[in-house]
């Protein structure tokens, strides 16, 4: 197992790695940049670098001075938490070629999965159904009006090489296509470099749900079932549930079972998630793109069936075999998250950092068991450059009213100040119809509007 | 450490180049290149649609759909000595292609060397230079130890040339002489034959290890027209050495198939018989990765005008896998770089010019123009030679350089020594090695950097190069040189005289031009191929493929023993 474990990132996800990583005796060293260097989380690593200024193209993307800094310390290993570098395969060629384990998948696997199109056509082989679209990339915009008669409108032009939203349009007709498609080329090219695009089907009002996988080099291959993260605010996730009341235990043991398949047939060593979106019409599940990072809801899946996926995701990278079979993966109970950000929901989400005066989030008011995952603490100063994830709220319960309540009391317990934090977009949405009845999807942030 | 310390190298190209110059250089290269795909496409067609349609009536294939059929589907073919005798005229005839189609071809996941004689070129026979070109195409087979395929469908020498074919030490009969050579050092030759196979036609595929006939193919030392009572008892060449004689009575053939494409169905079959390629295992679990930067780009970012200077680094970040790289002694001799970069995952070292000015080692703070050859860039040059030898590294070299520094330092320096010495561990070196002249290849530079003399794999020239001993106005300057002064303008009072000397070096001038265009050299065999701007990372993918497919020809290191990384640990500074 490794000595020493390089966290190429910072706050809640440094934390969460360093935890998982001391759990294996594993000494953590973290990057920081200088904004970062004094924060109470960065000093409880067991070293830092500071690898430039706070702006993150200064520090943390900075891929060499990453790679220097990791050999300088002795470390065995790199691991990239979300964001930043974690989907950077030339990062990730860089740390194979300078003898640090990466912890992720090979290069090429996140190339190939970072492109849209080869992402699909590697979902299809491996059994995955597609959203209805276009075969590959576009030749040109009559290629484009002819699948979008094929497939029926509203569809959705996107960017192979797109991310963001950007490079994306929603077009409801031929004549909006035409526009729709020139646009959307011209803004992939500029902002990727690259303007190649597909068409799909736009499923309106879909759900999103996503499997959690994690492969060892050895084929060993699990699911850790669903999460549903179809409450989002501009793609932006902001409440995770799981299981997913969306569906019943056939179509979770079915979609759970082809998940994994899929990545055992690509080989996949590591922790990734594929994701789906749910026709509102049909309930078909259809592929949508699969990341192959740990992603920041991880931690609902952790509660519902007991796995350490950070530990396990270290584990498989030092060559071990994973410690569970599917056989004994089961749920226990249900989770719900919560991501509290330093934002004004009442001022389109504006960032608001500044020094928390007030932070405490109890967890202990029951009827279930809350997890709190944070960096932060009372007193701290959340600084500009970065997202403004503060603190994720998990609430466990034995069923989803208990998780629903435990959450519930959990948030109207939450003190914090000198921020604006999500917390009453979150209340406002727990209470609403739609999200108790678990019959809510993309279409809507139900019951939440803003007070101005 | 035994690291293989790549690192990112080259810059996005709005970076690297301002978009109008780039527009600009692209739209020249476009146009020669454009001349090319017009001059390959006339090439390909063979004697014209009436040769290729009469090919067909016979229920046969021609020879290039013969290779299209062979070939991996989705796989590219890479042909060699296109433009062999473009340009030469027999008489009222061409030979395009001298008649015969060499290429690298992947066939069952195998790449092999294909030599297919072109049907609708005079039946197949052999011009003046055809058995050179078949030769250079068997050597390279040879040297990379990848499977050589015959398609033979040959009458033999094109008889009113055979003074210039027959007789000489590269003449026909070398063919079969590196057929024993190629046996002899292990390198499987498989032979289709598929037509009129007459005298030399039909000793070409004998000495392979498979021979396969079609129906319609014979083999003969000599064809029914100049055998004794042919006619009388009506006995045809196929009746004489057709698939009866040959594969049941006389033994010289294998198999007997009923047509073309059962007989390349066989063939594939063949090859697949043969050793898988042992790539994989050399690629050290790294797969395969496109350059970070995108090749396609290269056809912008080389000026055509040669006295123009652009930044080697980003043609070689768009040649190597996610453009990374590690420069080898970078703080010595820059005008040239030296390195390493995977391609295909493979390992491959690279020796290229850097053009503009670069530091003068030997007086602090002064610059000297780069694109030539100094002491140190010299010295840099034959050490990593030595390296990639030692350690089995297959070399690529690419060529911008006008030569060697001249003048009073360079000759109290020794640079005909240091020279002498890269020369010899060129000439005596056996790991692979291919050369490209991306534009510039002049006088001892050229010799230097591995030019064809030093008998690389292969070596492909642009549409840019320009191959001669010397650039025009340089020679223009040494013919004239009594009549010019110190700073080689011209020193003559009579205005007539002057006249007439310019007008004497400026024709020196344009012969000099015409010499160097591309084609004149592959019309020579002076270089194998030329290709576009944008092909050059397919083509060092096919070297990196081919120089590692076969495990027994030659050593190869495995990475953490190079002694590159002795001569690194010696010349790195110290912290």
């Amino acid at each position: 197992m490794f000595r020493r474990l390089f966290i190429a990132n910072r706050g809640e996800v440094a934390v969460r790695v360093a935890r998982a990583a001391r759990s294996l005796g594993i000494s953590p060293i973290c990057a920081v940049s200088e904004a970062d260097r004094l924060a109470p989380w960065a000093l409880a690593m067991d070293e830092v670098v500071c690898l430039g200024p706070g702006n993150p193209e200064r520090s943390y993307l900075r891929a060499e001075a990453t790679v220097q800094a990791a050999l300088q310390t002795g470390c065995a290993a790199v691991h990239p938490g979300w964001g930043f570098l974690a989907e950077n395969a030339r990062f990730a060629a860089l740390c194979q070629q300078h003898g640090l384990t990466f912890i992720g998948p090979s290069p090429a696997l996140i190339d190939s999965m970072g492109l849209k199109w080869p992402s699909k056509q590697a979902a299809r082989a491996a059994g995955l159904t597609l959203i209805p679209g276009s075969e590959g990339l576009l030749r040109d915009v009559d290629e484009a009006i002819q699948v979008a008669a094929r497939v029926g409108y509203p569809v959705m032009v996107k960017a192979d090489a797109g991310g963001g939203g950007r490079g994306m349009r929603h077009c409801s007709n031929e004549e909006e296509l035409r526009q729709g498609f020139a646009q959307a080329s011209a803004e992939a090219t500029a902002a990727f470099g690259n303007g190649d695009l597909f068409l799909e089907k736009c499923l309106e009002n879909g759900r999103h749900i996503e499997v959690q996988i994690l492969g060892d080099r050895w084929g060993n291959v699990l699911h850790l079932f669903e999460r549903e993260c179809s409450i989002q605010r501009k793609h932006q996730k902001l409440i995770e549930e799981s299981p997913s009341p969306a569906l019943n235990n056939q179509q979770r043991q079915d979609l759970g079972r082809a998940a994994a398949q899929a990545a055992a047939a690509m080989n996949y060593v590591g922790a990734g998630t594929i994701e789906f979106l749910m026709d509102a019409k049909t309930g078909s599940l259809h592929f949508m793109e699969m990341n192959t990072r740990l992603q920041v809801e991880h931690g609902i899946s952790e509660c519902v069936t007991g796995i350490d996926i950070v530990r396990e995701q270290i584990r498989v990278s030092a060559g071990e075999k994973l410690e569970t079979q599917q056989a004994d993966v089961s749920l226990q109970g249900h989770a719900i998250e919560c991501r509290i950000n330093a934002e004004d929901p009442n001022h389109d989400f504006r960032p608001t950092p500044g020094k928390l005066t007030q932070f405490e989030i109890p967890d202990n008011l029951g009827p279930g068991t809350v997890r709190v995952d944070t960096h932060v603490q009372q007193g701290d100063t959340i600084p500009p450059h970065y997202d403004s994830l503060m603190a994720k709220i998990i609430a466990h319960g034995k069923d989803r009213p208990e998780a629903l309540e435990t959450m519930r009391r959990a948030l109207d317990g939450l003190q914090i100040e000198g921020v604006t934090s999500t917390t009453p977009l979150h209340q406002a949405v727990l209470i609403s119809d739609e999200f108790q009845s678990g019959t809510y999807n993309t279409g809507s942030l139900p019951g939440w509007t803003p007070k101005r | 450490m035994a690291h293989i310390p790549l690192t990112p190298l080259g810059s996005p190209v709005d970076q690297a180049l301002d978009p109008k110059t780039f527009a600009r250089q692209a739209a020249s290269v476009a146009e020669r290149e454009l001349t090319l795909a017009e001059r390959r496409k006339k090439v390909s067609e063979g004697w014209g649609t009436k040769y290729a349609d009469r090919v067909h009536a016979k229920n046969k294939l021609t020879s290039r759909e013969r290779i299209a059929r062979l070939a991996d589907e989705g796989t590219e073919v890479f042909e060699v000595g296109t433009f062999v005798n473009h340009g030469v005229s027999f008489g009222k005839l061409a030979s395009p292609a001298a008649g015969v189609v060499t290429a690298f071809v992947k066939i069952s996941e195998r790449w092999t060397m294909v030599i297919a004689n072109d049907n609708t070129v005079a039946s197949g026979s052999w011009w003046p230079q055809t058995p050179e070109k078949i030769e250079r195409a068997q050597e390279m087979a040879k040297r990379l130890g990848i499977p050589a395929v015959y398609l033979v469908d040959c009458s033999g020498l094109f008889l009113p040339e055979q003074a210039r074919s027959f007789p000489g030490r590269t003449g026909a009969g070398h063919i079969f002489k590196k057929n024993a050579e190629l046996s002899a050092a292990g390198v499987p030759q498989i032979a289709g034959v598929f037509g009129d196979c007459i005298a030399g036609g039909g000793y070409m595929p004998i000495i392979s290890d498979r021979v396969f006939m079609t129906e319609q193919a014979y083999m003969v030392i000599a064809g029914a027209a100049l055998i004794k009572g042919a006619k009388s008892q009506k006995l045809s060449s196929l009746d004489i050495g057709g698939p009866e004689v040959h594969v049941h009575q006389s033994g010289c053939a294998d198999v007997r198939l009923p047509d073309d494409e059962t007989a390349l169905q066989a063939i594939r079959e063949e090859v697949a018989k043969l050793p898988s390629s042992g790539a994989e295992y050399h690629r050290h679990g790294m797969e395969a990765s496109a350059p970070f930067h995108d090749a396609a780009e290269l056809t912008g970012l080389l000026p055509a005008d040669h006295r123009v200077t652009y930044k080697i680094e980003e043609v070689l970040a768009r040649l190597v896998d996610r453009s990374m790289f590690w420069e080898v002694l970078p703080d010595r001799g820059q005008e040239i770089i030296v390195g390493i970069g995977r391609v295909n995952g493979l390992y491959m070292g690279f020796a290229a010019n850097r053009g503009g000015l670069i530091d003068d080692a030997e007086v602090r703070g002064a610059q000297k123009p780069g694109g030539i050859l100094y002491r140190e860039g010299i010295a840099k040059l034959t050490t990593f030679r030595r390296s990639c030898e030692d350690d089995g590294i297959p070399m690529v070299w690419l060529q911008d350089v006008s030569g060697f520094d001249i003048g009073v330092e360079a000759e109290r320096v020794g640079l005909l020594g240091y020279g002498s010495s890269l020369i010899y561990a060129n000439s005596t070196a056996k790991a692979p090695m291919f050369t490209v002249l991306l534009r510039k290849a002049s006088g001892a530079g050229y010799y230097a950097m591995a030019g064809m003399p030093y008998e690389p794999v292969v070596q492909l020239s642009t549409t840019l190069t320009r191959l001669a001993v010397m650039e025009g106005r340089t020679l223009a300057i040494a013919a004239f040189n009594t009549k010019l002064d110190d700073e080689f303008e011209i020193a003559v009072e009579d205005p007539e005289e002057a006249a007439a000397i310019e007008a004497g070096m400026k024709a020196t001038e344009e012969r000099i031009e015409a010499d160097m265009d591309p084609y004149s050299a592959a019309s020579q065999m002076d270089t194998d191929e030329i290709v576009r701007l944008d092909e050059l990372r397919a083509w060092i993918e096919l070297f990196a493929e081919t120089s590692y497919q076969s495990n027994t020809t030659r050593r190869t290191k495995n990475p953490r023993i190079w002694s590159l990384h002795d001569l690194a640990a010696l010349t790195e500074p110290h912290r």
